[in-house]
C-alpha cells in the first residue's frame, strides 16, 4: 500500500486526513467528518479536553498495522502516521456499556424532558444503539430534588451524568468556581458553592454551564436548550461594548431564549447574565407603544406617528426659522446602531443644518477619542480582545473589567489565572485585584500623578525602548524634561501608593515582551480624563508596545455602540469618519455629497447643550435613546436644562425620568426588534438582525430618522441596513470595504479596505497620524476636591454593577432585579465606626448639589475617605450629587471625583 | 478557627514545597489542619481557601474526595482498622466487630457511604480503610498514629487499653 505520510497525516478508517500540530484525534475526525461521527459526553467544544467520560474511545496504532490501543480520542493529540479506528468491535461495544451504565442512574422520562431531542445523551444513547439496559436497577439518584431558588439558572440533578461540564464552563470560560465536584465514586454529586442553592451560591449568572451541560441537570427559567423554538437569530447583544454574538430562539414572534454562537470570535460560546437573560424588557408591560404628544394641560396624549411627526416638523421649522438651526441639537445612541446614528447626525447636520449633535460618548470615552486621536491619530482600541491570549503582562486601569464587560472580564481572568502578570491600578479592590500581582490602589483623581510615576521609573530604570521611539515618535524630549522634573516623593503622597510598588509595577510592564493596557472610564471621567489618556499612551509608545499582537491601548468602550456613535460623526466637532468639521475642504466635501448646505459653526458639547438651553439659546432638542436625567451628573442642572426647553423630542422605548420632559415621544424599537450594525469596543463591525418584529405600535430608530428626514422635504430612501450601510461606506473611509454581505457573522474590524480586508491591529509600520506623540502633563487637584473638599471631605466615586446596565431602563425590567434592587454606598469599616454606620442602615449622602438616601454595605474595598457607588436606580438617583466638573478638552463629566459627606438616617 | 502560630509557620514552609501551583499545597494544608484539629471544619476549607488565594470550593472538592479527610469530628482515640484483601483474609471484618463492641460503636453505621463510627461518650472512633501497607502482618489497625500488627481481635481490648 503506497499512501502518503507526511508529517501532518494521519488515517481515520483507513483514509488519510490532514491535521495541525496540536489538534486532538477528536479535533481531526469532528473537522473532517461532523461533530457526533465519534460520539462524546464530556467533551464541548468551548471547553478544553478532558477524558471523563471514555466514549469517546477510539482504537490506535501507530503504524499500519501495528498493535492497537484504545484511547480516549478527546484528549489525545493526533500523530502523524496514526490510524484510528472509530467503528470497530471493540470500541462500540466499550462505548455502548459506558452508556448502558450512565443510564442505570438516569431517568427515563425523555418525553416530558425540557431539553428531549437536544439531548446529549440522548443523541449518543441512539448512536451507540442502545436498546435496553441490561443492568438491573439498582441504588441510585433519581430521587435528586430540583433547585429552582434562583431567578435564571436550574438545576436537576437527578438528570446529572457527572461528565463535569459544567464545572469546567464554570473555571474556563466564566473563571467563578462557583461548580465542583463533591466527593467520589457513587457518592460523586455536582455542588455550587460550598454546597447549597444557586441563589445561596456566589454564582454571576452568566448561563455558560446551562449551556455546557449536555442534558437538563443545569439549565435555565427561559429553557434555553429546549427545541420548541421555530426560528433562531443571529445578531449582537445591546449591552456593553464587549458586542457578544448571540442567538436568539422565537417562536412566532415571540422572544423564548438566547445562547451564545460557540463559533463567535468575540464571545465563544459566552455571555453574561444581561446578554443571556436579561431580555425580557424588550415587551415588557411599560414599553411605549404609541407617540405621545403633551396637551397644553401638561398631560400626555396618544397620537398617531402621522400627527407625532407633523407636529415635530411644525415646531421645528417654526424654532428654526425664528432662531436659526443653532437652536436646535440632538443627541443621538451608543445603545442605537451605526446607521441610526449616521442617520441621526445626518439629520441634524445636514438637514436640520446645525453642528449640535453629540452622543454619551461624551460622558464616557470622549476622553480616549480625544486622547488617543492627539498620541497615534486614531480613537479607538489599538489591538483585539484575542491578543489577550497573546500578551506577557496586562494592566488594567480605571475598569471593573469583571463587572462592567463581562465576558473581556472573564478573559482576561482566564489568563490572569494561567499566569500573565495582572497590574491594577484603581481606588477600590475590584473583582480581580486578588488576582493581580500588583494593585496599585491610589486615590481618585490621581491618574496623571501614578502614569508620570510609572514612566519616570521607566526611564530611570533604563527601560525606555529608544529605537522605537527614535524611529516611530516625536517630541521625547520635551516628555523626557517633564519627567525629570518630577518629585517623586510628592506624587507618592499625592496618589497614596507606595512608590515602590510603582516602581515595581512600572519594571513588570516595560520589561515585558508584550504588555497590553486597558482602561475604562475611571480614566476618562476625570478633570485630567484626556491627559491621562494621553499618559497611557505614552506608556506604551516608550516601551515599544505599539503594533504587535498582545500590546497597545485598548479602551473598553461602555455602550454597545459608543464606538460606532462617534465613527459615526455624532459629535460637534468632527464629522462622519471623523473629519474635522472646522475644515473647509471637509464642509465642501460633505456638502457635494448630501446636496445640502454643511454647517460651519461649531457645535455644542452635551453639557453645553444644557447651559445654553438655560441661557436660552437653545430651544428645541432631540434625543434618541438618552435618559440624561438620570445618567448625566448634577441632575437639578439637567431638570432645569429640559424644564428651560421649547421644544423636547424623546425616542425611546420606556417612559424614562427624561421622557418625562419631553414634548413628543416617539415609541422606538429595541435592539432585538431592529437590523444593522454595532461596532464592539476591538473595531469589530457587526450585523444586528431582528430576531421579532417591532412591538405594534412602535419603529425602528432608523426608521424614524429615515421619516423625518423625508418629511423635512429630503430625499432620503427608506430605511434597510444594508442601504444605510452602503451610504456610510461612500463617506467614511474606514468603512469603505464594508458591506452587509461581507461582514458575514463574525463582523469585521475597521479600518476595513476594499474587498473586505480588515484589522485586528492597528499603528503596525507607523502611527495613523504619523509619528506617535508623546505629550507631558503634571497633575492637577480635581477643582472639584478644591472648591469643595473641606466642606465635604469624603471622595465620593460612581461605577456600575454586573447586574445592571447604567440607568437600568432595561435591566431593572428583568430578572436582574430580584438578584440586585438597589444601589449601595460602600464605606470603609474606619469611617463607618467614626459615624456610628453598620452595613444595611440608611444613610444621607450630600455633596455641594444635593443630597440622596442609599443603603449603607461597609467594607474594605475602598480605603478610608472614600465612598462609593453605582446610579442605576431612579429610586436612588445618585446623580443628584455629582457634579459639573468635567474632563478639560473633552467635557467628560467628573464622575469619578465628587466632594460628598455622610450621616447616619437610620 | 484559631491556627497556632507554630501550626502556621509549619503550614506555610510546607506551601514552599509547592512553588508552581499553590492548589497543590491543598493537601499537605489539609493534613497539617486535621493532624491539630482533628477533622475539617468549613472553617478550616475557608482558612485554607484563604491561605493559598483559592475559592473555598477548591479546597471542599479536595476535602470531600479523600475518604482521609474527616468533616465530622472523630473520638478522642481514632482508630483505622484495613479492610482491604490481605486483612480482610486475616479477619480485619472480626477484627472491626471486636473493636466496637469494646468501644460501644454500632457495627451498623460505618458503611462504605459513612465509613466512621464515633462511640456515644465521644472517647472512641473506629473507621474502616483502605490498605495500611502492611499485608505481611495482617491484620493490622492503626491507632491514632501506631501501627498495631497481627492484632488478635480477641484482644482489642488490650489495645484500647492502652490509650485510656
Amino acid at each position: 500500500m503506497s499512501q502518503d505520510i507526511s508529517p501532518s497525516t494521519a488515517f481515520i478508517d483507513g483514509k488519510p486526513f490532514l491535521f495541525q500540530s496540536g489538534e486532538t484525534i477528536l479535533n481531526v475526525v469532528d473537522r473532517h467528518l461532523g461533530r457526533g461521527h465519534v460520539p462524546t459526553l464530556c467533551d464541548a467544544p468551548q471547553l478544553e479536553p478532558y477524558g471523563a467520560c471514555r466514549v469517546c474511545s477510539v482504537e490506535v496504532a501507530l503504524q499500519d498495522g501495528g498493535p492497537r490501543r484504545v484511547v480516549a480520542s478527546c484528549h489525545t493529540p493526533m500523530a502523524p502516521g496514526m490510524h484510528i479506528f472509530t467503528e470497530t468491535q471493540k470500541v462500540r461495544r466499550l462505548r455502548k456499556n459506558i452508556v448502558e451504565l450512565v443510564l442505570t442512574d438516569h431517568p427515563l422520562d425523555c418525553l416530558t424532558c425540557e431539553v428531549n431531542g437536544n439531548c446529549e445523551l440522548q443523541t449518543v444513547a441512539a448512536k451507540v444503539g442502545i436498546r435496553k439496559v441490561r443492568y438491573p436497577e439498582g441504588e441510585n439518584h433519581l430521587d435528586r430534588k430540583k433547585d429552582l431558588s434562583h431567578p435564571y439558572m436550574t438545576s436537576d440533578l437527578s438528570k446529572c451524568i457527572n461528565c463535569s461540564r459544567c464545572v469546567r464552563a464554570c473555571d474556563e470560560i466564566q473563571g467563578q468556581h462557583v461548580l465542583s465536584m463533591h466527593g467520589r465514586g457513587f457518592n460523586a454529586r455536582i455542588i455550587k458553592g460550598m454546597d447549597t442553592t444557586f441563589e445561596e451560591s456566589p454564582c454571576v449568572s452568566c448561563g455558560a454551564c446551562s449551556q455546557a451541560c449536555p442534558t437538563s441537570a443545569i439549565s435555565d427559567v427561559f429553557m434555553s436548550k429546549s427545541i420548541e423554538a421555530t426560528n433562531k437569530t443571529r445578531t449582537v447583544c445591546t449591552y456593553c461594548g464587549v458586542g457578544c454574538n448571540l442567538t436568539v430562539a422565537t417562536k412566532g414572534n415571540e422572544v423564548l431564549s438566547i445562547q451564545a454562537p460557540v463559533d463567535a470570535e468575540v464571545n465563544h460560546a459566552h455571555t453574561c447574565l444581561k446578554g443571556r437573560f436579561a431580555f425580557k424588557f424588550y415587551n415588557h408591560k411599560d414599553r411605549l407603544r404609541k407617540p405621545l404628544i403633551r396637551q397644553p394641560d401638561g398631560a400626555f396624549k396618544e397620537a398617531t406617528w402621522d400627527e407625532a411627526y407633523e407636529h415635530i416638523v411644525t415646531n421645528l421649522k417654526r424654532i428654526i426659522a425664528a432662531n436659526g438651526p443653532q437652536a436646535v441639537a440632538g443627541i443621538s445612541s451608543a445603545r442605537c446602531t451605526n446607521e441610526e446614528n449616521y442617520l441621526m447626525q445626518k439629520f441634524i447636520r445636514h438637514v436640520v443644518g446645525t453642528n449640535n449633535i453629540d452622543c454619551c460618548a461624551r460622558v464616557c470615552h470622549s476622553p480616549t477619542a480625544w486622547g488617543m486621536q492627539k498620541s497615534f491619530g486614531t480613537g479607538a482600541a489599538t489591538n483585539s480582545f484575542e491578543d489577550i491570549g497573546y500578551t506577557k503582562c496586562i494592566m488594567v486601569i480605571g475598569a471593573n473589567p469583571t463587572e462592567g464587560h463581562p465576558v473581556t472580564g472573564a478573559r482576561l481572568k482566564q489568563a490572569v489565572m494561567k499566569g500573565t502578570p495582572l497590574i491594577v491600578i484603581d481606588p477600590r479592590r475590584i473583582e480581580i485585584v486578588p488576582y493581580a500581582k500588583y494593585h496599585l490602589q491610589l486615590r481618585p483623581g490621581t491618574n496623571v500623578a501614578l502614569l508620570n510615576m510609572m514612566a519616570r521609573f521607566i526611564l530611570d530604570e533604563g527601560l525606555v525602548k529608544k529605537d522605537f521611539v527614535e524611529k516611530r515618535c516625536e517630541n521625547w524630549e520635551e516628555f523626557e524634561a517633564g519627567l525629570r522634573s518630577l518629585d517623586m516623593d510628592a506624587l507618592e503622597k499625592i496618589t497614596g501608593v507606595d512608590k515602590e510598588l510603582v516602581r515595581a509595577a512600572a519594571i513588570e510592564y516595560a520589561s515585558s515582551e508584550a504588555a497590553m493596557s486597558f482602561h475604562g472610564l475611571g480614566v476618562t471621567e476625570h478633570e485630567q480624563g484626556a491627559k491621562t489618556v494621553m499618559l497611557i499612551s505614552n506608556l506604551a509608545m516608550m516601551t515599544g508596545n505599539i503594533g504587535r499582537p498582545g500590546v497597545g491601548v485598548n479602551p473598553l468602550r461602555g455602550q454597545n455602540n459608543v464606538q460606532g456613535a462617534a465613527d459615526m460623526g455624532c459629535q460637534p466637532h468632527q464629522g462622519a469618519g471623523y473629519f474635522e468639521m472646522n475644515d473647509i475642504q471637509v464642509q465642501k466635501r460633505y456638502s457635494e455629497f448630501y446636496g445640502t448646505n454643511t454647517p460651519s459653526e461649531p457645535g455644542w458639547k452635551i453639557p453645553q447643550m444644557f447651559d445654553n438651553a438655560i441661557a436660552g439659546n437653545l430651544k428645541a432638542l432631540w434625543l434618541m435613546g438618552e435618559d440624561v436625567v438620570q445618567t448625566d451628573p448634577d441632575a437639578h442642572h439637567v431638570r432645569h436644562a429640559m424644564d428651560s426647553l421649547e421644544f423636547l423630542v424623546v425616542q425611546e422605548i420606556f417612559m424614562t425620568e427624561t421622557a418625562k420632559y419631553a414634548d413628543v415621544i416617539l415609541p422606538a424599537a429595541s435592539f432585538l426588534e431592529k437590523s444593522g450594525t454595532f461596532t464592539n469596543a476591538e473595531r469589530r463591525v457587526q450585523r444586528v438582525n431582528a430576531a421579532v418584529k417591532p412591538l405594534e405600535g412602535t419603529k425602528p430608530d432608523g426608521q424614524i430618522m429615515c421619516e423625518i428626514i423625508q418629511r423635512f422635504g429630503h430625499p432620503q430612501a427608506d430605511y434597510t441596513p444594508d442601504g444605510v450601510l452602503a451610504e456610510i461606506a461612500q463617506i467614511v473611509p474606514f468603512f469603505k470595504g464594508a458591506t452587509w454581505e461581507n461582514l458575514g457573522e463574525q463582523g469585521k474590524q475597521w479600518p476595513i479596505r476594499e474587498g473586505g480586508v480588515d484589522t485586528q491591529i492597528m499603528h503596525v509600520e507607523q502611527f495613523a497620524r504619523g509619528k506617535g506623540h508623546f505629550h507631558f502633563f503634571n497633575w492637577q487637584e480635581s477643582t472639584e476636591l478644591k472648591t469643595n473638599g473641606t466642606e465635604f471631605p469624603f471622595i465620593l466615586t460612581t461605577g456600575r454593577i454586573l447586574e445592571h446596565y447604567n440607568c437600568g431602563t432595561m435591566t431593572r425590567r428583568t430578572g436582574n432585579s430580584e438578584i440586585v434592587a438597589k444601589d449601595l454606598l460602600a464605606i470603609n469599616p474606619a469611617d463607618a465606626r467614626a459615624k456610628s454606620i453598620n452595613t444595611g442602615d440608611t444613610v444621607k449622602l450630600f455633596s455641594a448639589r444635593g443630597e440622596v438616601e442609599l443603603e449603607a454595605s461597609v467594607t474594605d474595598e475602598v480605603k478610608p475617605g472614600i465612598l462609593y457607588t453605582t446610579f442605576h436606580f431612579p429610586e436612588n438617583m445618585v446623580n443628584n450629587v455629582t457634579g459639573q466638573g468635567c474632563d478639560a478638552d473633552t467635557l467628560c463629566p467628573e464622575y469619578k471625583v465628587v466632594a460628598a459627606d455622610i450621616v447616619k438616617v437610620s | 478557627m484559631e491556627v497556632p502560630a507554630d501550626l502556621e509557620a509549619r503550614i506555610d514552609e510546607a506551601i514552599t514545597h509547592y512553588p508552581v501551583s499553590r492548589r497543590s499545597a491543598v493537601l499537605p494544608v489539609l493534613h497539617l489542619l486535621q493532624h491539630h484539629f482533628r477533622y475539617i471544619t468549613e472553617e478550616s476549607v475557608a482558612w485554607t481557601a484563604a491561605k493559598l488565594g483559592l475559592e473555598p470550593i477548591q479546597v471542599l472538592e479536595v476535602v470531600t474526595f479523600y475518604p482521609g479527610f474527616r468533616q465530622t469530628a472523630p473520638g478522642k482515640v481514632h482508630v483505622r482498622v484495613c479492610r482491604t484483601l490481605a486483612c480482610a483474609m486475616a479477619g480485619s471484618y472480626e477484627l472491626l466487630e471486636k473493636f466496637c463492641q469494646a468501644s460501644g460503636i454500632d457495627r451498623e453505621a460505618i458503611n462504605h457511604h459513612h465509613p466512621i463510627g464515633v462511640s456515644p461518650d465521644g472517647k472512641y472512633s473506629i473507621e474502616f480503610v483502605e490498605c495500611l501497607a502492611s499485608c505481611g502482618t495482617a491484620p493490622v489497625c492503626l491507632v491514632e498514629d501506631d501501627l498495631h500488627e497481627k492484632v488478635d481481635p480477641a484482644a482489642v481490648d488490650k489495645v484500647l487499653a492502652q490509650y485510656s
